[in-house]
Order: C-alpha cells, then structure tokens, then sequence
C-alpha cells in the first residue's frame, strides 16, 4: 500500500441492484442545445448499458458527447439542453425527473468525479468539513459521526496522515492528494455508481497510475459501477471492462475491451489507435494519421459523421449514415465498410510499424 | 468551424483544446436585434450627442444667454420658445442643448484625459515594475485617497470656476482610477505567454506596449470610461450645484438646477427637464458601458 | 555529455544551469526559495532532437525558458551556436538568440487575441528588421504554406477562428520565420486531441528532415517523447536523473524513477501487463521549496539508502553515451556497480 496504511473495510449492501437488468442503462440518448439561433447536436443517439460492479470506457475526442452524456444522466445540463431518450438507473427512469427528485439520486447513488480537483474542492474550506458536509447530506448524522466517517473515507482512499488532512486547506495538498479527497466526497453516501469525467487527466503518469489502481480498488471493495471518460484509450485498455468510443455525439463502436483491441472494426477507433505514439515502437516512427478536424456539430453532414475524413469512405457514408449493428457478439458498430481483422496493434514486435493508414495531413 | 459546446462540455476540462471557440462574424449580419443591449443606449446616446453637438449648429434655436427679460418664464409652446423660458428670459430648450454640450464636453475631456493619461500610469507601471511601479502607485494612492469630491471642490474654489477649472479637478479622480484599472489588466497580460513569445520574436519594449499590450487593455478601458461619463456627468452637476462649476450665464446641466430650485414650487420645469435630460444620460451610458463589460467577460 | 556526430561544438549547451523562484508569502515576506533546476548540464546536436521528460515540479518548463533567458538562470551557462547566452543583454542577446526558438503548450495563449494570423508570423521578421515589406511577406506565405496553412484563407483571421491544431500551426510557422536552427517545444501539443496531436507530431518531423531542424522537445508523455527524440533527459524536481538514446533507455533505463515511469504508463493492449505504479514509486512529490538533501528521489525510491541522503549523485555515464545520476543504479549486464 502506498500509504503504508491497509485500507478500511467497508461493507456495502450490493443487492439494492434490481434482480434482472443492468444497473445503468442508456437508450438512443440525444442531448440538443441551442446556442445563437442554431441547434448543436452534443449527443445523437447514445446506448450502452453497465452491470452492477463492472467499469465502462467512454472515450472520445473534444466534441465528441462524452461528458454531455454524462452530465444528462445527473441532469446537470443547462435549461438551454434538450434531452430525449432514456436513462434508466436500476429500472427507474432518470430523464424527466424534477431537480429535486434528482438531488436525491445525486451523490447517494450515482456520484461524479471530475478533472480539475483544485476546481471542484472549496478553497475556503477545510478538507474535513467538505466531506462531512457531503456526508450529511444524504444521512442524518451528528457532527461526531460524520467525522469519523470522513477519517474512514481518507483511510479508504489512502490518503497518508488522513487526521492531519482534516484540518488543511485544498491549497496544502498536492494534485494527486486532492483527486483522492475529490473521490473520497464522491463514496461519502456508498454510491453505486461513480462516473469519473477525465478524472486522471490532469495529474502525472505516475499518479494517474495510483489513482486508477485506487479505484479499481475501490470498485471490488465496494461493488461500484465505474464509467470512466477519458481521451485515453491506454488507460481504457487496462482498467476498462467494456469501451465505447464516440465520434461527434454518436456511438461509433462498442464492444469488451479486449474484443475491441483484437478486431478493430471502425476506421475512426482504428485511427485513434494508430495515433498514439507507442513505447514500444522505435523514434521518429510516422504516425499514419487521419486529415481534417471533427465536424460543426451545428452543421452535421449527412451520412457518416467521420465520412470527411475517413480513408475508406465511400459514396454510400456520405450519404447514408451507417447504422449501428452488432457484428459480432458483444461488438457493435456503425460503419459501412469496417476494417477487416489486420494483425492487432498488440501482437506487434518491438520496432515493426503498424499496418495500413494512409499518412496524410492537414 | 468547430462549434463549442456552451458550460456542459467545457466544464472544468483544461486539458484538450482541439475545437475552436465559435466565429464571431456572424451575430452582426444576423441582425441588431440581438444586440438590443447595446443598439438602444446606443442611439439615445447618438441621439443625445446630435441634439446638443449637432443640431444647434443648423437648426433654429435661440441663443442660451441674452434672452429678453420680456420674455421671462413664458410657458411651453410660446412662439419663438419650444419649452419655454427660464426666469430672466433665455429660452429654455436652448439652455438645455447647450448646457448638454458642456456637461458632455466636461464629461468626455475628463475620461479621455484619464483614459490616456491614468491608462499610460496604469500600464508603465505594471510593465517596468517594482522601482516605476511603486513610485507611481504610491503616488497615485495618496491620490486616491483623498475624497475627491472635496478635492475637486478645494481646486475649483482655488482657481475660480470655469470650464477648464473643473476639467481639471475632474481629471484629479478619473487619472488614478484608470491608473488602476490599466495596472491590472496590464498585469493579468504580462503572464499570458503570448507576451513571452512577442519578446522571444524579438519586439522590443515600445512596440510590445503599444502593438500589445495597448489594444488588449484598451476595451477594459473604454468600457470603464463610458460608466465614468455618467459619474463625471453628476460631478460636474453637483460642483455646477454648489456654484463651483461652469459660471452663469453659461448653462450647465447642474448649474440650471441650481438656479431652478429657487423657483421650484412656481416654475417645477426649470429643474425636472435639466434633471430628466441628466439622468436619461447617465443611464444610457451606465447601460451602454455594462452591455460592453457583459460581452467583454464572456469573449 | 559528448561531441556531435561531426566532431564539433554541439548546437546547444548547457553548464551547470540553476535557477531558483522566491516565494513571496503575505505582504511581500519572503516565504522560501524553490529551486525549480539545480545544476543541470545537457547538450543538444546539430539535427537531434533531445526530449526532456518529467513530471510536475520537475523543472522542465523552466529549464527552457532558462535556456531562452526569460528569465535569466541565477548560475550556469547556456552555449548557443558557441555563444554563451547568459549575461546577454539587449541587441546582444537577441541577435545570439535569433536562430533560437519556442513553441508553447497553449496554441491560443501563444497568440495575441487581438492580431491577425499574417501580423502574427510576421512579427520576428519586423522586430529584426529583415527585408523589405515585399520580401517579407513573401517570407510569411512561405512560411505559412510550409506548416499547411493556405495564406489566402488564414492570412488575415485571428486566433479565436482557428482551432488548436491551426493555432499551433500558426504558432510553428512565427517560429520558422527566421529560420532557427533550433526549435523548443513546450508541451507544444499536449493540449491537442489525439488525431490534431498526431498531425502536428508529422509536420515536425517533415520539418526535421526538410529544414534540418533540431528540438528541445519538453513533454510529460513518454511515450510521446519517445516518439520524437533520439535522446531522452529524464528529470526530477530540477535534476537530471538520467540522459541517454530513446531507444536504450527506455528498454533498459538505469534509475530508479526512469523505471518507475515506465511502468506507470498505461499501454493500449489490454493484454499488456496493467501499470505497476505502486511497485515502483511510493507517495507524492515533495515540495521543490524544501526538497530532500542529496538525491532527491530519495524518499519514493525502492532502493535508498543511507548513502542517497548525505551525497548528492552525479551524473555518471554507465553505457556508451547513456549517463545516470545514482547511487545504486538498476543493475543490467554491463552496468559498472555503485
């Protein structure tokens, strides 16, 4: 243990899940804004569903609905979003619920961790009152008790000298301690559903490391769902049981991780792939990269989102946007012309370069 | 062009800046419609500065002086008087345009002067720092802390009322503030790193002021100098007020209803129309400088 | 830390750099000094690219601007194209540093707001007065076509109607303008979406090869780093642990933190084995005000002894052109013993 100290044991009912069903569900979810007369579509039709215990990847470049998403299942959206669709939470329907309905939900069983620590913890608050503050919301306990349960949430997130901590100031810690006081708000009230919004991609590699082990951790500790969003799919790769990669609002391939990285199937996802620079691979390797920026999601084309820029597009995606079919068990994507099974990015010898991709640029 | 989702998308996310902020051009092609906030301050404003700059140069109005003691108080409508006349004959609406003019003369040669000089204080001093800076803003603070309507008071009683006197007190209060105001902002751009790649490209320091540093600073500014016009507006009333300001006969917005209140009860339009034509000013240009600071924060 | 490939002076080269921040506590006091870079030496070759890897605190980013004397470093010497930078001033120093430039992490905050694109690359140019306006904006067409961007169409918008990976670009092509013989790149596109970060990763290396370009290429994403360098500097709270070729290093790295690095980044194979962070490294950075006596990696290193705490480690070199800074270096076949 990083602290040197064993984490709490903490015991958490987990058969509050519905006997059949998955604990989050997503339908043809579709988040509309309008902005200066014109309408942006942020989200074009998003499902997925997560079980009980299991971690989902949503992955995605700017503009790509990830965090839209995230933010209508919390009905965190401004009063200029339209949101159809729907989000079901352990059956019972999320979208369409009054805020104060909503609150309920919020922090008691679906809890969110976002990307900046520094700007979700009060700077003029000490560390402990934050927590406890969050702790009584949800459940009637006195100061005493309350107290004791945020020392046990700073044990449970391995944050060293957890009584010290209680009394400092968020300015006193350092990134990585911070992100770990921001989950520990998050577990305050045992939530089952924890959605971490790039919640990583501020800090160090090394910390990032620390972080995701610890809420790895966490979720078998404590029978949590874990949607994780990120850019990064290294991080998906190791820590996710399913990923959903998005392309301007829409789903464009999902599938169990390691199904995904075996047999990609969308040029997009296979792009992103063949972009990132890899260790293993020798310096100055080109990168087969992909022309052209993500579309005006005010002005979306018709047809495949990713037509514009894809290598294989053809007539038929300019025109027609591919629907979403499960090609395999478990895979689902939307392409008309999906790559075929090259040999997978993993199996690569140290030194060899990618196949396929053409290498242009903008 | 890339269309930025609004608050959801950008919460709190620092890290990834691939989608472009969206295209200005297209809200004024769109119609002024939308920009109600500032088209209708706006015109009052233009129509105000035509009445009292522009209008008495063609049109037909008496002169604000010399009237005919014949004439005195006549009422609204009467030949030759549009509003009327004040007590020792000068036609009243005449008294009015001219009276804007020198109060907005005032107004505007107080915030320019501020403006350039108090905007120049300002960014030396945060440009060249510590010794310049300290000097100057220890100077500009014994300034500030002097009330200034005291202040402006002592200067216009020392030196006599006129218009050029309380230009000069004016500018007393309106130099340290934009002093200020210009520090700040030059301040908060001396960390952007754009400013570090100015100098690595070699500019020097004349040009970096005023290629960069200047037309950043500058809407902050004249955004601050249209709220000052309403404030200055009704310093120079109240100086006007307490006979400190323009002499009589010359009229002023202040010294009209400083010569009115003595009549109120008989002749109440001697001091409503100077205050009404004040106050409609002050507020079309307090709306017209916080629709400004509104668009400027969220640029 | 060696010659050049040709035998000469290499292009850059930096001595015992340190450069120290005081920290102003309440009403002006001084509250500590951080020592952001102690007693860093490095070289750069003509046509490398040396990548500077890090994390927070590790005193990367200001490393680089030592490099560029903005500011000035409190001790040390900075050698650029024979000339040493420090205790330049004025005329002097930019004309030493002209063929010295920098590309920053921000691509919008890199640019003025208020200037257009063509006024923008054109800058350097005027403030060194070369050519004529003809020729100059010649140069800037030039330029901008080299990093793709069609003059015509870019020329005169401005910064907040071009996106990241434009803005970038325009911020390349300014550094092109004078031809430099060496570009630093700070995080230059660690803010760029994967796809953008890639295109823009392409347009340095065709410009590596086309102009014969060297990099100072600053980033906290090893493999990014990788990518780009042929030689890696490892560093850790403002020094060195470790220099040496991408290649070598990354496959058998000697110190402590290099490998605990390496082990902290998650890879994009699912059957790879998961990050091993907390095998490798323990706790949290220190503080730079106060760092640790001797090696400063002390006190998260698996191996430290008592020794790592009284005698600051030097840079030794363990392989050929492969140098690290440590006591008990991570032993490999023909790694010499502490």
């Amino acid at each position: 243990m990083t602290s040197g100290e064993a984490p709490a044991e903490v015991r958490v009912e987990v058969g509050t899940a519905p006997a059949t069903g998955p604990l989050l569900e997503l339908r043809d979810l579709r988040v509309d804004f309008r902005h200066g007369g014109r309408t942006i579509r942020a989200v074009n039709g998003l499902s997925y569903a997560l079980s009980v215990g299991r971690t989902l990847a949503l992955i995605g470049e700017s503009g790509s609905g990830k965090t839209v998403s995230s933010r209508a299942i919390m009905g965190l959206l401004p009063p200029s979003a339209t949101v159809s669709g729907s989000v079901r939470f352990e059956g019972e329907e999320l979208l369409g619920l009054s805020d104060k309905a909503m609150r309920r939900h919020r922090g008691a069983d679906i809890a969110m961790v976002f990307q900046d620590p520094s700007r979700s913890l009060n700077p003029t608050m000490r560390i402990g009152a934050q927590i406890t503050e969050a702790v009584r919301v949800h459940a009637r306990v006195d100061r005493s008790a309350a107290r004791d349960r945020a020392l046990e949430l700073l044990k449970l997130v391995r944050l060293p000298s957890p009584e010290q901590r209680l009394h400092e100031y968020a300015h006193q810690l350092s990134g990585g301690m911070r992100q770990r006081v921001v989950i520990a708000i998050a577990l305050a009230s045992k939530p089952r559903l924890l959605i971490a919004d790039e919640a990583t991609t501020a800090l160090d590699v090394t910390t990032q490391a620390q972080i995701m082990e610890l809420l790895r951790d966490l979720q078998r500790q404590l029978g949590m769902a874990l949607v994780m969003i990120s850019h990064d799919l290294g991080l998906a790769a190791s820590f996710a049981d399913e990923v959903v990669v998005m392309y301007a609002g829409r789903a464009v391939e999902q599938a169990p991780t390691r199904e995904l990285f075996a047999h990609v199937r969308m040029p997009y996802t296979k792009a992103l792939l063949d972009a990132i620079p890899r260790v293993e691979r020798p310096p100055h390797t080109p990168l087969p990269v992909v022309a052209g920026r993500p579309p005006d999601l005010a002005a979306l084309p018709a047809g495949c989102p990713f037509a514009p820029r894809c290598p294989k597009a053809q007539d038929l995606c300019r025109e027609t946007a591919p629907p979403q079919e499960e090609g395999s068990p478990g895979h689902r994507w939307a392409c008309w012309y999906p790559c075929e099974d090259a040999a997978p990015p993993s199996t690569l010898a140290p030194g060899a370069q990618p196949p396929g991709g053409e290498t242009r640029w903008a | 062009m890339g269309a930025q989702l609004p608050e959801a998308e950008a919460g709190g996310a620092a890290a990834t800046l691939a989608v472009a902020p969206t295209v200005a051009e297209p809200s004024a092609r769109r119609g002024w419609t939308r920009n109600l906030d500032i088209a209708v301050p706006g015109a009052l404003i233009g129509v105000l500065l035509f009445l009292c700059f522009v209008w008495p140069l063609f049109g037909t109005v008496p002169k604000p002086t010399g009237g005919n003691i014949l004439d005195a108080n006549a009422p609204s409508f009467s030949p030759g008087h549009f509003l009327g006349a004040d007590q020792v004959g000068n036609d009243l609406w005449s008294r009015l345009l001219h009276g804007g003019r020198n109060s907005l003369e005032i107004a505007f040669a107080v915030n320019v002067i501020g403006l350039v000089i108090g905007g120049l204080l300002g960014a030396f001093a945060a440009f060249w720092g510590s010794f310049t800076d300290t000097v100057i803003m220890r100077v500009l603070d014994v300034l500030i802390a002097f009330p200034s309507l005291v202040l402006a008071l002592a200067i216009a009683q020392s030196l006599g009322p006129s218009k050029l006197h309380t230009i000069y007190a004016l500018c007393f209060f309106s130099v340290p503030a934009f002093a200020r105001l210009a520090r700040a902002q030059t301040l908060r751009l001396r960390e952007r790193p754009f400013m570090l790649a100015a100098r690595l490209a070699g500019t020097r320091a004349p040009r970096i002021l005023l290629r960069h540093i200047a037309p950043n600073i500058l809407p902050a500014l004249v955004t601050f100098g249209l709220l000052g016009v309403g404030v200055t507006i009704i310093l120079e009333g109240a100086l006007s007020f307490l006979g400190l300001g323009i002499p009589p006969p010359e009229p002023s917005w202040g010294n009209m209803i400083f010569e009115g209140q003595a009549v109120m009860s008989a002749e109440p339009k001697l001091v409503l129309l100077p205050s009404a034509f004040l106050f409609v000013t002050v507020l079309a240009f307090n709306l017209l400088g916080d629709a400004l600071r509104a668009r400027g924060n969220t640029s | 830390m060696g010659l050049s490939a040709n035998g000469g002076e290499p292009l850059l080269s930096a001595r015992n750099v340190v450069q120290e921040f005081v920290v102003r506590g309440h009403g002006g006091v001084k509250g500590g000094v951080v020592q952001a870079v102690s007693d860093v030496s490095f070289d750069v070759r003509a046509g490398e690219t040396l990548g500077v890897v890090g994390e927070t605190g590790s005193g990367k980013s200001t490393l680089a601007r030592s490099v560029l004397q903005a500011p000035r470093p409190k001790a040390g010497s900075v050698r650029f194209q024979g000339t040493d930078l420090v205790g330049l001033k004025g005329r002097r120093l930019l004309e030493a540093r002209r063929s010295l430039q920098m590309v920053f992490q921000d691509p919008f905050g890199s640019l003025d707001p208020k200037w257009r694109v063509f006024d923008l690359v054109e800058e350097p140019l005027v403030a060194y007065g070369v050519g004529t306006r003809e020729e100059r904006r010649q140069r800037v067409r030039e330029v901008l076509d080299t990093v793709g961007m069609d003059p015509d169409v870019y020329g005169r918008r401005r910064p907040r109607q071009l996106s990241g990976g434009q803005a970038q670009r325009v911020a390349i092509a300014r550094a092109l303008t004078l031809d430099p013989a060496l570009i630093i790149c700070d995080e230059a596109v660690s803010s760029l979406d994967v796809l953008i970060q890639a295109q823009v990763l392409n347009l340095f290396e065709r410009l590596r090869s086309e102009l014969g370009l060297s990099y100072l290429f600053i980033a906290h994403d090893l493999a990014l780093v990788k990518q780009v360098s042929d030689r890696v500097a490892v560093m850790y709270l403002g020094r060195l642990c470790e220099l040496g070729p991408a290649e070598a290093l990354y496959r058998e790295p000697f110190h402590p933190y290099t490998v605990a690095l390496l082990a902290s980044i998650p890879s994009p194979d699912p059957d790879a084995p998961r990050a091993q962070a907390h095998a490798a490294i323990s706790g949290d950075p220190p503080s730079p005000i106060d760092p640790p006596t001797g090696c400063r990696f002390r006190t998260r290193c698996p191996r430290a002894q008592e020794r790592c705490a009284a005698e600051v480690p030097e840079m030794r070199e363990l392989a050929p052109d492969h140098a690290v800074a440590c006591h008990f270096p991570v032993e490999r076949g023909t790694a010499l013993s502490p």
